[in-house]
């Protein structure tokens, strides 16, 4: 998706389709405001004219910033993060800045989603080991076995493993950490395709010919910097955080540990038997063994946390942030803070 | 061509230091701002001339927080390795991080020794007798009582869960501004904050990078000395011990049905506290209940002072302080989105 606002595809897109709708903007204003002056003039009308003079340079300031917004979109193109991080001794993967914001919202899914993968592997895992029920015959003779069955049926039955609540109440708090995690990095990696589809471009012709109408300048100005922030300081963000992948993606346990699936892959007559005469621990062996690890999955959900909502949230609010700096740039006072509500 | 020649000028950034890259970055922005000027001038325009005066003492004020940089690094430095904070560690960040494995291991204590209590609450709840002649027989399942038992447990795993989801959060974030804090998004951050474009993302990143470093640790070691003072104190700390306390969980005869009918129920319970009948399996399982809610305090001491209030206690340090030096750095971050994840 980098592809597509560092690509050929970008440049046909502006050329094609923005370019000109930013011009008839241009021409439709000027327009507006030459009328307007020469009206002033008919009417000797000095407010008309002065309307006038002061939009033209307006004017002028909207085109300045069309014209400055692809021409930083293609320096980010062009800048490497693996150069930048080599500027401060961080090795971090090549790409463009718009490529590495993607890499990074996406490392921040994957990490999620594995995640959230070990603890439900583990919550399964205990699910299944707590409903196995263990039948004791009565005037037990050793090893197991209860004369109580011989002839009749003497015994008592227990769930061995059944006691997990605990546990599993806390797995239960790291998936669903996880999940959460898991679909905020999606929901800014939407955000960042969004922008990457060119679709905060068509702000700019829209800027061009609200910034200079009556009563719509804040509104035009909100679009200019809502399209200057989104493709300057998000994207940066992101980039920069992704050259922080090596701590902020470091995963506490090895995924590739835990497949899809508890259960062994083939039955046979071994495991029935053992499940029934090799006593608890030969079951949660067979389920659960070496990858029990409950504060493991706990760690994994907290970091899916710092990964997948904590910096995406602080690459929001910076951009936020930014959208109002530079609305200010405008003259306008923009304040978005309720769209951090969002979160 | 355009695309290479970029790429040529900014191979020299490659072999830089970020101070280079940082007083590169002011040149620019004050050549930008010389020619801002200039076509004010020319043409007239007020406003572009004004624009680029403010924008000249940005760029003073910029100077001034590098070299309070280079001067603060050390300060910073010398906040971090200071024996009140660090302690017997090397640095601050060090010792928030033993102070971190500490508690995770007291968590993990915890939550290991309601997992013993749960199994062995499950094991007695799960008992049931039958007996049977030629098909003919009966089946008794007399120790439910043992199930009411199981609720709060599951409940306070889940709390236990949250404090070391917690803990380990706070740990990934100590880890981080260990890497980067100083090393890389400060310095980032003065360099973004150059030019008016990415001056909110600077100043934020600025402030966000000295809260992680020195206002996170630091709150982290705050909460741990609080504890320390509270467990000192053998009259406050009597009934809240720092490790948990287990409960012996008696056996329950799954065919005796005596005092799981009839008045004794209500005996039972009505001599909770006192006397219990822990010859019934309804007494056996009520005088758990009482055993359990008697060691809860000793649970309160690692889940909620160290694991709970401790990284709640760090965050919001660290978010004021955000907050604060986001103003101070030029930038007004509205953090309470962050201050919602606490």
């Amino acid at each position: 998706m980098a592809d597509m606002i560092c690509g050929a595809g970008f440049d046909s897109f502006l050329t094609g389709t923005i370019v000109p709708l930013v011009a008839y903007a241009t021409i439709i204003t000027a327009t507006l405001i030459a009328i307007s002056f020469m009206l002033g003039r008919f009417l000797s009308n000095p407010k008309l004219t002065l309307w006038s003079k002061t939009e033209i340079v307006q004017l002028l300031v909207s085109v300045a910033t069309v014209i400055f917004i692809p021409v930083v979109v293609n320096t980010f193109c062009t800048l490497d993060m693996g150069e930048v991080g080599d500027i401060f001794g961080i090795s971090g993967t090549s790409g463009s800045v718009y490529a590495s914001a993607k890499e990074f919202l996406l490392g921040a899914a994957v990490y999620a989603h594995n995640a959230a993968t070990v603890a439900r592997y583990q919550l399964e895992g205990y699910t299944v080991v707590s409903y196995f029920n263990a039948m004791i015959c009565e005037i037990q003779v050793g090893g197991g076995v209860g004369l109580g069955c011989l002839f009749g049926q003497g015994s008592d039955t227990i769930q061995p493993l059944g006691g997990y609540g605990a546990v599993m109440g806390a797995l239960n708090v790291a998936f669903n950490s996880s999940l959460m995690s898991y679909f905020t990095a999606m929901n800014f990696l939407m955000i960042l395709l969004f922008v990457y589809r060119g679709f905060v471009f068509l702000f700019l012709p829209l800027g061009v010919f609200l910034r200079s109408m009556p009563y719509m300048r804040p509104f035009g100005s909100l679009m200019f910097a809502v399209a200057m922030s989104f493709l300057i300081v998000y994207p940066l963000m992101l980039g920069i955080f992704g050259l922080m992948s090596g701590v902020i993606l470091d995963p506490p346990l090895d995924v590739g540990d835990y497949d899809e699936s508890v259960f062994p892959e083939s039955e046979q007559g071994a495991e029935i038997l053992g499940s029934s005469f090799g006593g608890e621990d030969y079951v949660f062996d067979l389920y659960l063994g070496g990858k029990d690890d409950v504060p493991g999955a706990m760690a994994f959900a907290a970091t899916a946390f710092i990964a997948g909502i904590f910096f995406p949230t602080l690459a929001l609010l910076a951009t936020i942030a930014s959208v109002t700096y530079v609305a200010r740039l405008y003259g306008d006072e923009i304040d978005l803070s309720r769209l951090t509500q969002l979160v | 061509m355009k695309k290479l020649m970029l790429l040529l000028l900014l191979v020299p950034l490659a072999f830089a230091t970020w101070q280079t890259v940082a007083a590169m970055a002011i040149i620019t922005s004050a050549a930008l701002l010389a020619g801002v000027y200039i076509l004010g001038f020319g043409l007239g325009i007020n406003e572009l001339q004004i624009l680029a005066k403010e924008e000249l003492f940005q760029l003073i004020a910029l100077m001034v927080m590098m070299v309070a940089l280079w001067g603060g690094d050390g300060i910073l430095n010398g906040i971090s390795v200071s024996p009140e904070f660090a302690g017997e560690s090397a640095t601050m960040q060090d010792a928030s991080l033993e102070i971190l494995d500490a508690w995770t291991a007291d968590v993990e204590a915890t939550l290991n020794e309601m997992k013993s209590m749960d199994k062995a609450i499950s094991v007695e709840a799960s008992r049931g007798g039958q007996c049977s002649l030629f098909g003919m027989g009966y089946s008794v399942t007399a120790c439910g009582g043992y199930s009411m038992l199981a609720a709060p447990l599951s409940m306070a795993g889940s709390i236990s869960g949250f404090a070391m989801a917690e803990v380990a959060a706070m740990r990934r974030l100590v880890e981080i501004t260990i890497d980067y804090g100083l090393s890389f998004i400060l310095p980032l951050g003065i360099i973004l904050r150059t030019f008016k474009m990415t001056r909110g993302a600077g100043g934020f990143l600025i402030a966000l990078a000295v809260s992680m470093h020195i206002m996170l640790p630091a709150g982290i070691i705050f909460n741990s000395m609080l504890a320390e003072t509270f467990l000192a104190d053998s009259v406050a700390s009597a009934d809240y011990p720092s490790s948990p306390q287990g409960v012996t969980i008696m056996e329950c005869e799954p065919l005796n049905t005596r005092g799981s009918i009839g008045d004794s129920i209500v005996t039972a319970f009505a001599s909770l506290g006192t006397n219990i009948d822990t010859d019934s399996n309804e007494g056996k399982a009520a005088q758990a209940y009482k055993d359990m809610r008697g060691s809860i305090r000793s649970y309160l001491y690692v889940l909620l002072i160290e694991a709970t209030i401790g990284p709640i206690i760090a965050l919001l340090l660290m978010i004021g302080s955000l907050r604060a030096l986001s103003v101070a750095a030029g930038t007004d971050v509205d953090v309470s989105a962050i201050s919602r994840f606490v």
